[in-house]
Order: C-alpha cells, then sequence, then structure tokens
C-alpha cells in the first residue's frame, strides 16, 4: 500500500497535449428551436452510432444576425435533446464573440469561415469545382518549359509558376499550373491553369483543340468546339464565374 | 554497332507483326544480320507470319529462363541467310519475361553481331509491351488511319519518351517513326479515313511509310510468307520503302492516290 502511494506521488496528475480531432460543425439558419429539434431529431436517426453523444459546435454564420444570448440557449436545448452535445462555438461570425461568455462556451478557431453558395454556378455551361485556396511560390519562379510532345495519357504540372509547352498537347494529356498555361502548339487535351485558385491565371495555345479548359476550378468541357475557336490561337481568362474565350490577335 | 528497334502499336490488329516480318526481312535482303524477336508471351504468331511454326523447339523464354542457349532458340530463315527468328512462348504468360532476362538476351544478341534486333511488341500498355520496348534504340508505331489508333499511338509514344532505357538515362531518347498500315486512298478521298497529313499534325512526327490496304497482305500471313517478299505487291513496294528510310535513305512517299490516277499521279503522288 505504501509503494502504491509513492508511485502516485512520482506520477503527475494530469498531462497537457495539443491534439487534432475532427468536431461536426452544426450551422444554424434558424434559431427556432421546434424547427431545429425536427431536423436533427431525423437526421440523428439516420446514423444513431455516428451522432449520440457526439460533440458539435454551432456555427452561427448562416444567421447573418447576431442572436441573443436567450434565443441561442434554446437552441441549445434543442441540439441536446436530440441526443448532441453542444461543446463550443465557431469563431467565425463577429457574433459568436459576443455570445461566448453569456452562454460559457468556449470559441473553437480554426473554422472555415461559411459562404453562402454561390448563385453564379453552372452558368454558361461553367462549372465551379473546390479550389484549394492559393498558396503560390514565391514571385519571380521563371516558367517551366516544357519542349517535348505532352502525349496522350501524361501530365506535366509546373507548381507555383506558369508551364510553357514548345510542342503540342495530345487528346487525353493534361497541362496543369499554378499560374498560366501557354501552349505553342496544338492544345487537344485538358489544359488547367491557377490549379490553386488563381482566378487571373489563363490558357494560352496556338491551335485551340482542348477537350477540357479550367481556370481556378472553373472549367468547360468541350464536347463540340466553337467553330470560331477550333483551330485557332485561342485564350481563356476567369471573368467573375465565367470562362471566357477569345481569338487571340483579332 | 547493333540498333534495337521496337514495333508497336498499343491497340491490336493494326499490322505490327505483319509489319515487324515484313521489315526484318527487309532489312536482312539489304545483307544487314538480323534477329526478329516475338514478346507477344502467350498469344504466339509472328513464327506464322515468317512461316517458321513448326520449326519452333525451344523459345524466349526458355532462353531466359536457361532451358536452352540463344544459339539453340534462335530459329534461321529458310529463304534469307542473315534473318534469324525467336518465337515466343505459348504456354506462358507475360510474367515469364522479366527486364534482366530481356536484357540478357539482348545482350547476348549484340554480342554475336547482330546488325538489328526487331522487338515485335504485343498490343496494350503492359508488361510484355513494356519490356519490348525499353531497351529499344527506335521505334516504328504502327498506325491506321482511324481515330482510336491514333490515341492509342499517341499514349505509346508518350511510354516511348518516358518509360525506356534512352529517355531515363539522358540517352536523347528513343528515335520514333511513324507506319501507316491499311491506307486506303479512295476512303481517304471520300472522307471515310483519315489522311496522312492529318495523321503526321496530331502525331507531331514524320512518316517512315505507308502501306496501302492489300489483299495480299492477308494472303502472306496464311501462306507465311513476309509481304515484302511479294514482287507484284504494293504492300511489298511500301514496304521496301519503309526499310529504306529506316536505312536513311530519302525516297517519297508513294501509293497515297488512287493507282488509276495514272502514271504521272503515281510518280508524283502526295
Amino acid at each position: 500500500m505504501t509503494t502504491q502511494r509513492a508511485e502516485a506521488a512520482a506520477a503527475p496528475a494530469i498531462d497537457i497535449r495539443f491534439g487534432q480531432m475532427g468536431l461536426i460543425q452544426v450551422l444554424i439558419w434558424t434559431t427556432d428551436p421546434g424547427a431545429i429539434l425536427d431536423e436533427l431529431t431525423g437526421r440523428v436517426a439516420t446514423a444513431p452510432k455516428f451522432f449520440q453523444r457526439t460533440a458539435v459546435a454551432l456555427d452561427v454564420g448562416p444567421l447573418g444576425r447576431e442572436p441573443s444570448a436567450e434565443e441561442m440557449r434554446g437552441v441549445l436545448e434543442a441540439v441536446r435533446r436530440a441526443g448532441m452535445c453542444p461543446v463550443g462555438l465557431a469563431s467565425g461570425p463577429a457574433a459568436a464573440q459576443a455570445l461566448s461568455q453569456p452562454l460559457d462556451l468556449p470559441l473553437l478557431p480554426p473554422f472555415r469561415e461559411f459562404h453562402p453558395p454561390a448563385e453564379a454556378l453552372g452558368r454558361a455551361g461553367a462549372r465551379r469545382v473546390e479550389a484549394v485556396p492559393a498558396e503560390l511560390e514565391p514571385e519571380g519562379a521563371a516558367a517551366q518549359v516544357h519542349t517535348h510532345p505532352v502525349r496522350s495519357g501524361q501530365r506535366t504540372y509546373a507548381r507555383g509558376r506558369d508551364l510553357v509547352v514548345t510542342a503540342m498537347v495530345g487528346a487525353g494529356a493534361e497541362v496543369i499550373a499554378d499560374g498560366c498555361v501557354h501552349v505553342y502548339g496544338a492544345l487537344r487535351g485538358r489544359a488547367v491553369a491557377g490549379a490553386r485558385g488563381d482566378a487571373a491565371a489563363r490558357v494560352f495555345c496556338q491551335e485551340f483543340h482542348a477537350e477540357l479548359v479550367s481556370i481556378a476550378g472553373v472549367f468547360r468541357v468541350f464536347e463540340t468546339l466553337p467553330p470560331e475557336l477550333a483551330g485557332q490561337p485561342v485564350q481563356a481568362w476567369l471573368d467573375g464565374d465565367v470562362l471566357r474565350f477569345e481569338r487571340l490577335g483579332v | 554497332m547493333t540498333e534495337i528497334i521496337v514495333v508497336t502499336s498499343g491497340k491490336g490488329g493494326v499490322g505490327k507483326t505483319t509489319t515487324s516480318a515484313s521489315m526484318a526481312c527487309g532489312l536482312a535482303r539489304r545483307g544487314k544480320r538480323v534477329a526478329v524477336i516475338d514478346f507477344d508471351i502467350g498469344l504466339r504468331n509472328l513464327d506464322l507470319i515468317m512461316g517458321c511454326e513448326r520449326r519452333v523447339v525451344y523459345d524466349f523464354v526458355n532462353v531466359i529462363n536457361g532451358d536452352c542457349t540463344l544459339k539453340q532458340a534462335l530459329i534461321k530463315d529458310k529463304r534469307i541467310e542473315t534473318l534469324y527468328v525467336l518465337a515466343a512462348s505459348q504456354t506462358r504468360d507475360k510474367d515469364a519475361l522479366t527486364e534482366e532476362g530481356v536484357r540478357k538476351v539482348l545482350d547476348q544478341l549484340i554480342a554475336d553481331g547482330f546488325d538489328y534486333i526487331l522487338c515485335d511488341s504485343p498490343a496494350g500498355i503492359e508488361k510484355g509491351a513494356h519490356l519490348a520496348m525499353y531497351f529499344a534504340d527506335r521505334a516504328v508505331v504502327v498506325v491506321n488511319p482511324e481515330v482510336s489508333s491514333v490515341r492509342d499511338s499517341d499514349r505509346i509514344l508518350g511510354l516511348l519518351s518516358s518509360k525506356t532505357q534512352r529517355s531515363s538515362n539522358g540517352n536523347g531518347g528513343v528515335k520514333e517513326h511513324l507506319l501507316l498500315t491499311r491506307y486506303n486512298p479512295r476512303r481517304v478521298a471520300n472522307g471515310e479515313m483519315m489522311s496522312v497529313g492529318d495523321i503526321k499534325e496530331i502525331l507531331g512526327l514524320d512518316v517512315i511509310g505507308v502501306v496501302p490496304e492489300s489483299p495480299d497482305v492477308l494472303a502472306a500471313s496464311n501462306a507465311g510468307v513476309p509481304v515484302i517478299l511479294n514482287d507484284d505487291s504494293t504492300a511489298a513496294e511500301a514496304y521496301s520503302d519503309a526499310v529504306a528510310r529506316l536505312l536513311g535513305e530519302e525516297l517519297p512517299l508513294r501509293f497515297l492516290e488512287e493507282p488509276k490516277r495514272g502514271f504521272f499521279a503515281r510518280m508524283f503522288g502526295g
């Protein structure tokens, strides 16, 4: 018994470590407890093992306003009754700051801000896929130059800079750059510029027959080539959410 | 100085084996010592086209496994003194080939003083095709004038420029040539078939030969006599031209127009 006590004395009472754990966020579109309870109960029922007693953070961003602490207490109660355990507030929106104290919930910082879905999706045949935010390499990096044909099945990627291909790009080949893509030859495959989200990146080619062109995640597939572009020197750029194409040198 | 030439295409049935047999005969007929190897393990065909199927005792895999010597496995052609065939194994699969084994056989052929080693690649881009091209100095890419064959050839050209010994050790890469087979000038004129110009443009390579579609090719295969040996055939003339161009001669392309267009069109065709 004495030895046990000695061991206990030697061991620290606690350890503090830094660790990352996945956390589910509940985005609040309303503060109506009834509506929240109804919907959450339904969701929890679809995967009870996953959602029951699971820790969640509330994100008040979608509300677009600052809810009162009283309203939020109702929300918290609804979430608890649905079987989840609210453990904090997502710290993106300013409203969360004010609520943290009265609700006695910590602010959890590393959440991505909530963006309302863009209305321009799907416009003019262009669709948006998630592009990773730009984090380009130091400026001044010379373009990556590729002097051989890029053949079907091959893929060339210029990380953090422009890609210059001084030969053709075959059908089924992919030329990708974080900056612009320049093809001094026929472009028959896929060209992806601004692969890490640079919306100012462009695609240039001497002879346009591309299968797909993408800039900063906005892409367009060419099932049939517009006659005014086919075989022409063409540039492509991003105008807001719309991918535009134009013949060069007219 | 031995040159290793791979005859490849990606797509099946475009005429790789026919081309291997005819080019091997054409080179040997010009006095070169030539060995032609069938890399299509499990689907042995080259021996049939060469007409030596009844003389296959040992094959490529036997040599790799050390069951016999290379000398025992090489089949000497009965028509041309300096031509030898190394048959594929019909009972094995492509896993029987190893990079080391293939290298060993090629090194022995080089040591034997062969001028040319032709590697008849199987279709596809898997192990057999990979090993057939891996050691090549030059490549003859066989293309039919249709879109899927052209696409597959583009893929093969990509592999030739990235997955070969010459591409990886910076030896200037594999020298690539296109050879069009089954070319039908009438159907090209009608817009039913891609033209030489289209294919050259899409693949960005020069053409070493255009072999017209001809019933002589099938007849030659069935008879086990490479079509290049048929003196009356346009296909044979086209293959002879391709062999000459492979050896560095400059000849205009023939048989790009319909024969009925007359003497001048044939002389200045193209």
